[in-house]
């Protein structure tokens, strides 16, 4: 089924390709942090304005399918003219920023959703004993508990990089030529499904797998109680 | 054309977007119910004491939740109608085509059943095995109490993650518009292209995408908790 000469001929294209969804993974993670961060703070406010707030972003980004989103900003979007004339139409400009926005917007989403449920399960011994000690609010947030939070929230955290990086697989869609559509290039060029599709799912597998052992690593770095009581070395006397 | 105009019913886009609608539907619980049968297989098979029967069950979720969806759909589209043409090219039917619905159905629930396959795993560790013994000692058999002890407590364990498995495959379903499903999302992209009218076309899909899955949630919190009734902590305390 796959035919290694065009497999040698291509590998080139589609590494170049696995390059763009990369930068779509990297872009996405980056910017959805940002935005869920302040989304999660606000989901744990005294403030009940600043809750529903969260709860609407959340709401509002993760309910409809990201396909959907992505064609909004894509063919939607620019056709309001005051978008056309302002800033935003950066945003919006062709295929990748679309899916960039798109996939931050959607996975900040997400992220806001596990961030928040880390941010509650921090012992509030924590924070009033940083209170208690002194600390000023972003200090307190700086040193103590985002600390914390981020060993709570890595687990599912690596869960959403893998689901982020098939995501950009969709980015396809909208005329951008990542990992996803350098194969279908290559399928409309040869009408051979196998060797494209299956080389390209090899390397996301890869991918993927490679991920999930680096957060494993680090989750085990992080986290002394999964490791296990260290033992003394040699006869102990 | 107004705006109201362009989703009447006949003259307007109303009826395209309603049969995208159902078709986008019928592939979510198609694809759906056969995930969930394959996830429960596979989370048995995982569970298995025949170590080649684990490894397949596990190799199955592996790649199956890493390679993206689409990839897996177009592999399925494209790849699975030439695969049939060659097998069947010795008994003489050459021209054989596959239908995106079905191609799409059959990629979507050997997604969700990789899915799937987690939740029943956990759903069904999580039954105490104390209640299993307890069972087998009153003398039921291996199946019987299968089916009366074991999968009635992991159903309920599984409940929470079912709902959201299937916010998945609904969310997961315009990805067949890529391969020619006339679904939801491709009746809006169709409407939009003959009027220029995108904005209007794409917000009404988003709308109602939020509106069912507000509904889900609804759904799951109203009923997450009656499942539970039995264990639940009795409300108040001291008279």
């Amino acid at each position: 089924m796959m035919e290694l000469d065009r497999l040698w001929g291509e590998l080139p294209a589609l590494l170049e390709g696995l390059a763009v969804t990369l930068e779509l993974t990297v872009l996405t993670l980056l910017i959805g942090m940002a935005l869920a961060l302040p989304v999660a703070l606000m989901r744990n406010h005294r403030s009940p304005a600043l809750r529903w707030l969260a709860v609407g972003f959340v709401f509002l980004f993760r309910g409809p399918p990201v396909l959907a989103l992505l064609f909004m900003l894509y063919y939607g979007v620019p056709q309001i003219a005051w978008i056309r004339e302002s800033w935003f139409w950066v945003l919006v400009a062709d295929g990748f920023t679309c899916a960039v926005v798109a996939f931050s917007l959607n996975s900040a989403a997400y992220v806001a959703e596990i961030l928040a449920n880390a941010l509650r399960a921090v012992p509030v011994g924590e924070r009033e004993a940083g209170l208690a000690a002194g600390f000023p609010p972003w200090l307190l947030y700086r040193r103590i508990i985002l600390p914390h939070v981020a060993r709570l929230a890595l687990h599912n955290y690596g869960n959403e990089i893998v689901f982020v990086i098939k995501g950009t697989a969709v980015a396809s869609l909208v005329t951008v030529v990542d990992l996803m559509g350098v194969a279908q290039q290559i399928y409309s060029r040869t009408y051979d499904p196998f060797t494209p599709l299956l080389a390209a799912g090899v390397l996301y597998f890869l991918l993927v797998l490679l991920v999930s052992w680096g957060v494993k690593r680090l989750e085990h770095r992080l986290s002394p109680e999964l490791r296990g009581p260290r033992l003394a070395r040699g006869p102990s006397k | 054309m107004s705006d109201l105009d362009l989703f009447a019913w006949g003259s307007g886009w109303g009826d395209e977007l309603a049969r995208g609608l159902l078709i986008t539907f019928e592939v979510a619980i198609a694809s759906y119910l056969l995930g969930a049968g394959i996830g429960l297989l596979s989370a048995f098979a995982e569970l298995s004491r025949q170590r080649p029967l684990r490894w397949l069950a596990q190799g199955y979720g592996l790649v199956f939740r890493s390679v993206p969806e689409l990839l897996i759909i177009f592999l399925f589209y494209y790849g699975g109608a030439l695969a049939l043409r060659w097998a069947l090219k010795p008994l003489g039917i050459g021209r054989i085509d596959i239908s995106p619905f079905l191609a799409g159905t059959v990629a979507l629930a050997l997604i969700q059943g990789a899915y799937a396959g987690q939740v029943f795993r956990g759903a069904l560790l999580a039954v105490p095995r104390e209640l299993v013994m307890a069972a087998r000692s009153l003398g039921l058999r291996r199946w019987q109490v299968a089916v009366k002890v074991t999968l009635p407590l992991a159903l309920r364990y599984a409940f929470a993650g079912l709902v959201n498995l299937w916010l998945n495959v609904l969310k997961a379903t315009p990805l067949l518009s890529a391969i020619g499903l006339q679904d939801f999302v491709r009746a809006a992209d169709t409407a939009g292209q003959n009027t220029k009218r995108y904005f209007a076309f794409f917000l009404v899909i988003l709308a109602v995408y939020l509106v069912i899955s507000a509904l889900t949630l609804w759904f799951q919190r109203r009923y997450g908790d009656r499942l539970f009734r039995h264990i639940a902590p009795i409300a108040g305390g001291r008279p």
